[in-house]
């Protein structure tokens, strides 16, 4: 135990030493919750849309009022006017407008005479998000103007969707917490571990403990040992950060708190391992810096944390099924979303024990313990 | 009584692809000798010394460290030596006492009696006022000092250097050498040494093997070395109006061994070479050459070089240093 101990010791002198690793690796997942939460979930406005109206009649009035409320209300797009339909469409192609909607001379003629009205919506689609809000506000409208004068009447025969929570709501900032804290043990095992022994082996100073009696146990295990204190301490003070910044609540306690930190134990745990079967070997840290970011999008993507899995094709599903942050991030969700105890997240758990068992054997198996 | 052996070497070979960094060596070093390899950068030393302390597995062969075959035996091997690697390997983000407390711990020496050797070494190698210090403030000469300390703290029977003064001043040389000089003094331990400084091999160790392209082309003390070379001092002239007649001439007088002509040179085996000087040249003179210049000096380990191989260290050093990727065997090959 004193050899085991004196490589951990090492191992966790050299990384306090080195401040700079500790606040990168403490920042970027923080860093990454902020721009991730605020770069999806916010709300389209001001898109420039140019009009022209060619019929001012009473039909084009009330559908322009229509779209007058959108642009008061949650001003989704700002409504500029234009008397040439070319100008207009000409506008959308040069990335001055996001559409063009032209209402034609006999719009409202054919309204009342319910001879197949039509508004011509110009749109610049390869923004899809965009376009897609407008064709649907644009539609919303359009019925709007066509229904206005149709009784509203109950139908008792109608079915009605009665639905109900079973939890509390979750927002998209704080549906992100799960893949935060998955993102930042990435980030923990990718610098500590493997990472450690690559930069010994890049500075020759591997070759002080190759020459000592430690064995390939003494030398793994103490690298995994001192990796996951250091990622475990890191992933838990991301984690209450990110609880704080979200506000989600833990009810359930000391319970709740005494699982969280089994599962980013055993996921540390389980990604250090993981790195020292692919890192093990690796003589030089820009190798280390390639893999890096095709790792972190081959376990991350693929693992719930941003997208749902049941979204992903069949060969991603099948990947999913032996991503190990996949486990994770679903036993994290349960845990802190649906207030879930051990017995059920207790496949998830399976699944990381047994994947870390797996590749640790394989890690103290494929070590090379000469040059 | 016949004499321990400390290391036993029998045909020992390494291949790295179809490069042959040491071919079919043998040689055997005696229990508290002071033994050294000679040879340029890329000769084979550091391959062979990593062979020696379990780091590389040899191709074909045999090495007996400390009655443990290197093969067989690595984990026995690794507890019976210690060894100081070319690169520097102490840790600079630890201070020096934390170093050597860590090296200590991974061979599982007790506390106490790790403190007292760790103390006894660090006064020994004069690094008690900067043990607390990060190595990361020391100089080259000062963390060389720590790590031969280092290696020492569990009272290995073997100490292995490779290249233990590459890259030091002048004066941190010597300090290094003051130090395996003191360690001499403990007839228990068996230190073998590689180097390119010939210098170095002549002042520390008893018995030197010159390698060269992988293979020992001489091994004896300095001294048996020097005495295979005819004469006892060499003699360099530097000429002017060179012809055959010269050498054919020079060679004819009496204290006159052999001479070698270089590109535009002759290098004179001879017999008390100051005092036959002026008679050589005048030699060289009357054969009608004319003498730029001239230097004596003592037969050095560097001329056994220059007698097996008939070029100088230092040449065949700047010959394969230009194609390697770094001083010893290619690094990619070498790892």
């Amino acid at each position: 135990m004193t050899r085991l101990f004196a490589v951990i010791e090492r191992d966790l002198k050299k990384f306090k030493r080195n401040p700079v690793v500790l606040a990168m690796s403490i920042l970027m997942p923080i860093i990454y919750l902020v721009i991730l939460g605020n770069s999806f979930q916010g709300k389209l406005q001001a898109l420039p849309v140019v009009f022209v109206d060619q019929d001012a009649g009473p039909s084009a009035k009330r559908f322009m009022e229509n779209l007058r409320a959108v642009e008061a209300g949650p001003k989704t797009f700002s409504l500029l006017g234009s008397k040439d339909p070319k100008e207009a469409v000409e506008g959308v192609k040069k990335g001055i407008y996001k559409a063009a909607i032209i209402i034609p001379s006999d719009f409202s003629k054919r309204t009342f005479a319910k001879g197949r009205p039509e508004i011509g919506l110009f749109l610049d689609n390869t923004d899809g998000i965009s376009s897609e809000n407008i064709r649907n506000i644009v539609k919303s409208a359009v019925k709007a103007t066509n229904t206005e004068y149709v009784a509203i009447r109950e139908n008792p025969g109608e079915a009605i969707i009665r639905d109900i929570d079973l939890y509390s709501k979750v927002d998209y900032y704080q549906s992100l917490v799960p893949g935060v804290v998955i993102m930042a043990i990435f980030l923990g095992t990718l610098t500590t571990g493997a990472f450690n022994l690559v930069m010994d082996r890049f500075l020759g100073m591997d070759e002080s403990y190759l020459l000592t009696p430690l064995s390939k146990s003494h030398i793994v295990g103490g690298l995994i040992i001192s990796g996951l204190s250091i990622t475990t301490l890191i992933a838990v003070f991301i984690f209450t950060v990110s609880m704080l910044i979200t506000g989600i609540p833990l009810s359930r306690g000391l319970h709740q708190c005494a699982s969280i930190f089994i599962i980013i134990t055993l996921t540390t745990l389980c990604l250090l391992s993981l790195m020292f079967v692919i890192l093990g070997r690796v003589g030089h840290p820009r190798i280390v810096g390639v893999l890096s970011g095709f790792l972190n999008v081959i376990l991350f993507f693929p693992s719930g944390a941003v997208y749902p899995i049941a979204s992903f094709p069949g060969w991603l599903k099948a990947f999913a099924k032996v991503n190990p942050e996949a486990y994770a991030v679903d036993a994290l969700k349960a845990v802190l979303f649906k207030n879930a105890g051990l017995s059920v997240i207790a496949g998830d758990i399976l699944f990381l024990f047994c994947f870390t068992a797996l590749m640790m054997t394989l890690s103290i198996l494929t070590f090379k313990r000469t040059l | 009584m016949q004499e321990k052996k400390a290391i036993t070497v029998s045909e020992i070979t390494k291949k790295f692809g179809t490069i042959t960094a040491v071919d079919n060596v043998s040689f055997e070093v005696a229990e508290g000798e002071f033994f050294g390899f000679l040879g340029p950068n890329g000769a084979g030393k550091t391959t062979l010394i990593r062979m020696l302390t379990t780091l590389l597995k040899p191709t074909s062969g045999k090495a007996v460290v400390s009655c443990c075959d290197v093969a067989r035996e690595p984990a026995a091997v690794r507890r019976a030596i210690g060894v100081v690697p070319q690169a520097m390997t102490s840790d600079l983000d630890l201070t020096g006492y934390e170093n050597m407390d860590i090296y200590g711990r991974f061979y599982g020496i007790r506390s106490k009696e790790r403190k007292e050797r760790m103390r006894y070494l660090l006064d020994m190698v004069g690094l008690t006022a900067r043990a607390n210090d990060l190595v990361a403030t020391y100089s080259g000469g000062m963390r060389r000092r720590l790590e031969i300390a280092r290696v020492l703290v569990h009272k290995p029977k073997i100490l292995f250097l490779d290249e233990p003064t590459i890259g030091l001043d002048p004066q941190s040389r010597r300090v290094v050498w003051g130090l395996l000089e003191k360690l001499m003094e403990d007839d228990s331990l068996t230190i073998f040494l590689t180097t390119h400084y010939m210098e170095e091999a002549e002042a520390l160790c008893k018995r030197v093997a010159i390698i060269d392209a992988g293979k020992i082309i001489a091994i004896g003390s300095p001294d048996e070395l020097k005495s295979q070379i005819p004469g006892n001092d060499i003699v360099s002239l530097s000429l002017a109006g060179f012809t055959e007649s010269i050498v054919e001439k020079a060679e004819s007088l009496p204290f006159v061994h052999r001479i070698v002509v270089e590109d535009d040179y002759i290098r004179a085996y001879v017999d008390s070479g100051a005092k036959n000087l002026p008679m050589l040249i005048d030699e060289v003179r009357s054969s009608g050459g004319t003498v730029l210049s001239a230097t004596v000096h003592e037969q050095s380990l560097e001329d056994v070089f220059i007698h097996y191989t008939g070029k100088t260290i230092r040449e065949e050093e700047a010959k394969k240093v230009s194609f390697l990727v770094g001083p010893g065997i290619p690094q990619k090959l070498g790892r």
